[in-house]
């Protein structure tokens, strides 16, 4: 049912880029873009549109937070989720007064990703009036 | 991590060898801790008690526990008590030695004995393990005692350190006490500043590095290649921020992360003062690094 999802992963670590990219392939994202740091996600994002992002907070050339910024700054509807282990409180009302939908505190779960690819799908097929995705 | 902790200290009093101890840590996992030792441990029985029912049993076919019982040292309810601390790991390493014929009944019974006295530890303690407990013995086995700037932090960060290593690695270890530090190590690194200033490092040789990532990521790695060192890097990384959501949550102290790398070589001369903690994994050794 994720199949017509496009998403956006960007984390500095591979292990990261690795494990979560095969958690949403195998959930069955039909799309699954990566970057390794903040700035190849803006630059990214702004090509390719993705669905869905997922930011890792903590990154060289650009932090997570400083990439959503940018982010909504170019389109105030992007569907971004912040990725971190460092997941105070600060962080995630930084986070959500930027504009993001929502913080993942690391490790993630199969779960936690599938609740997001909800969430996502959901606010894609209200915005559309349109059964997307279900197949 | 007061099991690790035990470990350590049975070491110290030369009780049991490293490699005997790297043994019985190693066969922890498959190992079932007997009516006897637990009997022991929680002061029910003494352990020639525990030997004159061993003995009955070589002659009787009977149950240890209705043996026990038999012979008026313990009651049915007082076994089903006992039978349920049968997971704890202290116990559990203490079988194993006591199984691979390194350590006696009775010498384990004076060991965890003297190791709760010395620590002013109770059997809940064992089995209830409070962060403020295992913060005052890791100060107390480190000598922080929070008379230098910053030191009251360290005891927290290796506190959760234990904690996630053996939620994320595995509890094979002990912890140990540096006898003397490298100028140079090998491994990830990651810069702490804004509320804290400090930088952490992981350092380890390459084949303790892959086994550590591969317990890690949950894989079978082989050789130390970009994949293990970003393991390696990642698990520095998601120790540090789970230590500044600790900080944030509990002192309202706010830090920030600079990105992890890995080095092959690093220079720790200049670092400020260096905290080492190392730990004697059953399949390597790791030392942590913290400078201030």
């Amino acid at each position: 049912m994720y199949s017509g999802l496009k998403v956006l992963l960007c984390d500095d670590s591979l292990m990261i880029i690795k494990k979560m990219g095969d958690m949403l392939r195998s959930l069955g994202v039909g799309v699954v873009q990566t970057a390794l740091d903040g700035e190849q996600a803006v630059r990214l994002f702004k090509l390719s549109k993705p669905d869905c992002v997922f930011l890792d907070q903590v990154m060289p050339n650009k932090t997570g937070l400083e990439a959503l910024k940018e982010i909504i700054s170019y389109h105030s509807d992007a569907i971004v989720f912040m990725l971190s282990s460092m997941g105070t409180i600060a962080k995630r009302d930084e986070a959500e007064r930027l504009g993001a939908r929502g913080f993942l505190q690391k490790p993630v779960s199969a779960d936690d990703i599938k609740t997001v690819l909800e969430l996502v799908i959901a606010e894609l097929e209200d915005k559309t009036g349109k059964d997307l995705f279900k197949e | 991590m007061l099991t690790q902790l035990f470990g350590n200290y049975l070491l110290k009093q030369h009780l049991v060898s490293p490699s005997h101890l790297i043994e019985a840590l190693r066969e922890s996992s498959s190992t079932r801790v007997k009516l006897g030792v637990l009997a022991i441990d929680a002061g029910l029985m003494t352990p020639d008690q525990v030997d004159e029912i061993h003995e009955l049993q070589r002659i009787m076919d009977k149950r240890i526990g209705d043996l026990m019982v038999e012979k008026g040292y313990l009651s049915p309810e007082q076994i089903a008590t006992l039978l349920k601390s049968q997971k704890s790991g202290h116990l559990i390493l203490g079988q194993a030695l006591i199984d691979n014929g390194h350590m006696t009944t009775a010498q384990f019974a004076d060991a965890i004995r003297q190791f709760k006295l010395d620590n002013n530890i109770t059997d809940d303690d064992f089995y209830d393990v409070k962060d403020e407990l295992t913060e005052k013995m890791l100060g107390r086995f480190y000598k922080l005692n929070g008379s230098v700037a910053g030191e009251e932090h360290l005891v927290e960060y290796v506190s959760l350190l234990f904690k996630n290593l053996i939620r994320f690695v595995g509890d094979d270890f002990v912890p140990n006490k540096i006898e003397k530090l490298d100028t140079t190590a090998s491994g990830a690194k990651q810069r702490i500043r804004h509320g804290l200033s400090a930088i952490t490092i992981i350092d380890a040789d390459e084949n303790t590095m892959v086994e550590f990532a591969s317990r890690f990521s949950n894989e079978s790695l082989s050789m130390n290649d970009d994949y293990t060192k970003a393991c390696i890097s990642e698990f520095l990384n998601l120790h540090n921020g789970l230590f500044a959501v600790k900080l944030s949550n509990n002192e309202g102290l706010e830090i920030e992360l600079e990105p992890q790398k890995y080095y092959e070589q690093m220079d720790l001369s200049g670092l400020g003062n260096l905290y080492v903690f190392p730990v004697n994994f059953t399949f390597g050794n790791v030392n942590f690094i913290v400078a201030m």
